[in-house]
This record gives structure tokens, C-alpha cells and sequence, in this order.
């Protein structure tokens, strides 16, 4: 189960939104499943504009080239990583630890996509050589404009399990 | 030696490996090295004016080199260097 606060669940679906038609994505920080503590993390794919994109497309998705051409047309968002470092020291300054990874679909259902699982396999790969617990990955679904689903789910052995989220 | 750990995009450019060892005294010198024995790495590491991507984080041990003295952090025999992909995804 992860406890989620509500205003942060309506900010994460707000943010959802706002990039919308791209997607957003964030971390979730607190203590034992229990969220304390948003972040909104730049999606670069959203931010880059045509020029940089076309570098980007140079550098050739450079940490992405496991994944099948299929697979790398759908990724959509690509957290900044100094912001995704600057998070990460945050959440370690204030005592808490990393609970959840976040993003959008804007087009599709709020389950992992074959990329999504993929990615997390990776992360889960070099985590503990972090000293980082595992997180839980979050999608917020944009498929329904007026009723966006929120899920919660453990990705392990490239087998995403949903996991309760419970509003506090 | 300074064991580097290689995420596995850019395994296709080490043989395969997912560990190589260094000896440089910086991570700026671990990237030449890297790119010397393994020609086109440091492009993908490092943009056109030779700072690390957007969507790449060094760490030395647990610490990102963004919170080091970046390129120019030191490196001793014994550490460990992780690079690793943003997080990313989506669709």
C-alpha cells in the first residue's frame, strides 16, 4: 500500500495537465510507503526545443539504445538528471527516501508500458549500488480528460504488480 | 584501480562489459580514458562543450558529481564510479 496525501495526488494530476500533451514526471519522497514530499522533475523531451531535440536525436538516445526502435518511439519523457540528483539530495537532506518514481499518460491507460518496465529493470539494476530502496512507479492517466486514474505499481523481474494507493 | 560501472546502453561500445577498470586521478581523466580505449563514449556522455548530458548522472560512490567538483572530481584508488541514465519512459 502506498499512503498518498492528497494534495499531493492533486498537484501530481495537476502537473499531469499542465504538460499535457506531453508527459510529466516527478519523485516521491517519505518514510515507509508513506508520501511526504513531491517533486516535479523537467521532462527534457518536453522542454528541448526543435533544435536541441534534433542534437538530442543526434546524441541518438544514447541511454536508450537497448530498447527496440518500436519501444524507443514511444518513450516520452526523460527526467533532467541534475534535477533528478538535486531531488535526490534533497530527500536525503530531510531524513526521508525515495518512495516513487511519477509519470503521465496522456493517451493511454495508468499501467507500465513495455519501456516503462524495461527502464525500471535498468534502474533496478544498478539501485543498491546507490544505497537506494526500491521504488514504486506511479502513473497518472490522462486517457479520460475529466477523470485521470492514478496506479501504483512494484515493477520486479519485469512483472509490474499494482500496489493500493490510499489517500490520507 | 577505480572500478567504472557502464550502464547497459552503452554496453554495445565496451564488448559487453558492464564493469571496466581505470586509473585516473579525476573523473574528467577517467572519461578520456574510457573514450581512448573505447572510441565515441565520451560522446555519449558529454554534450559539444564537454559537459555531461542532461540525462546522465556520474556518481562516485553514492554521490553525484554535480554536489563534487563535477569533471574535475578526484578519484582514488578504490572508488566507484556508477554512470547512470535519467529516469525515463512513458506511452
Amino acid at each position: 500500500m502506498l499512503l498518498l496525501p492528497s494534495a499531493i495526488l492533486h498537484n501530481m494530476i495537476e502537473h499531469a495537465r499542465l504538460l499535457d500533451p506531453h508527459e510529466c514526471c516527478g519523485i516521491l519522497a517519505g518514510v515507509n510507503r508513506e508520501v511526504r514530499k513531491q517533486y516535479r522533475i523537467t521532462n527534457i523531451l518536453a522542454s528541448l526545443t526543435t533544435t536541441e531535440l534534433a542534437r538530442f536525436d543526434q546524441a541518438k538516445l544514447s541511454d536508450l539504445k537497448q530498447l527496440s526502435p518500436e519501444e524507443r518511439a514511444d518513450i516520452a519523457f526523460q527526467m533532467d538528471a541534475q534535477e533528478m540528483a538535486l531531488a535526490q539530495k534533497d530527500i536525503r537532506t530531510q531524513s526521508l527516501q525515495l518512495q516513487a518514481f511519477y509519470h503521465s499518460h496522456t493517451a493511454s491507460p495508468a499501467r507500465p508500458s513495455t519501456t516503462d518496465i524495461t527502464i525500471a529493470m535498468e534502474f533496478e539494476s544498478y539501485r543498491e549500488k546507490l544505497n537506494l530502496p526500491e521504488p514504486l512507479h506511479v502513473i497518472i492517466s490522462l486517457m479520460e480528460k475529466d477523470t485521470p486514474i492514478v496506479r501504483a505499481y512494484q515493477i520486479r523481474n519485469s512483472t509490474a504488480t499494482e500496489v493500493e494507493i490510499t489517500r490520507s | 584501480m577505480i572500478k567504472v560501472r557502464i550502464p547497459t546502453p552503452l554496453r554495445p561500445m565496451t564488448g559487453g562489459k558492464g564493469e571496466i577498470e581505470i586509473t585516473g586521478n579525476s573523473v574528467g581523466d577517467m572519461i578520456e580514458q574510457l573514450n581512448t580505449s573505447h572510441p565515441g563514449l565520451k560522446d555519449r556522455l558529454c554534450d559539444e562543450h564537454g559537459e555531461v548530458r542532461r540525462f546522465i548522472n556520474i556518481y562516485v560512490n553514492e554521490e553525484d558529481i554535480r554536489f563534487l567538483t563535477g569533471k574535475d572530481t578526484p578519484l582514488k584508488e578504490g572508488d566507484e564510479v556508477s554512470i547512470i541514465p535519467a529516469i525515463a519512459g512513458g506511452a
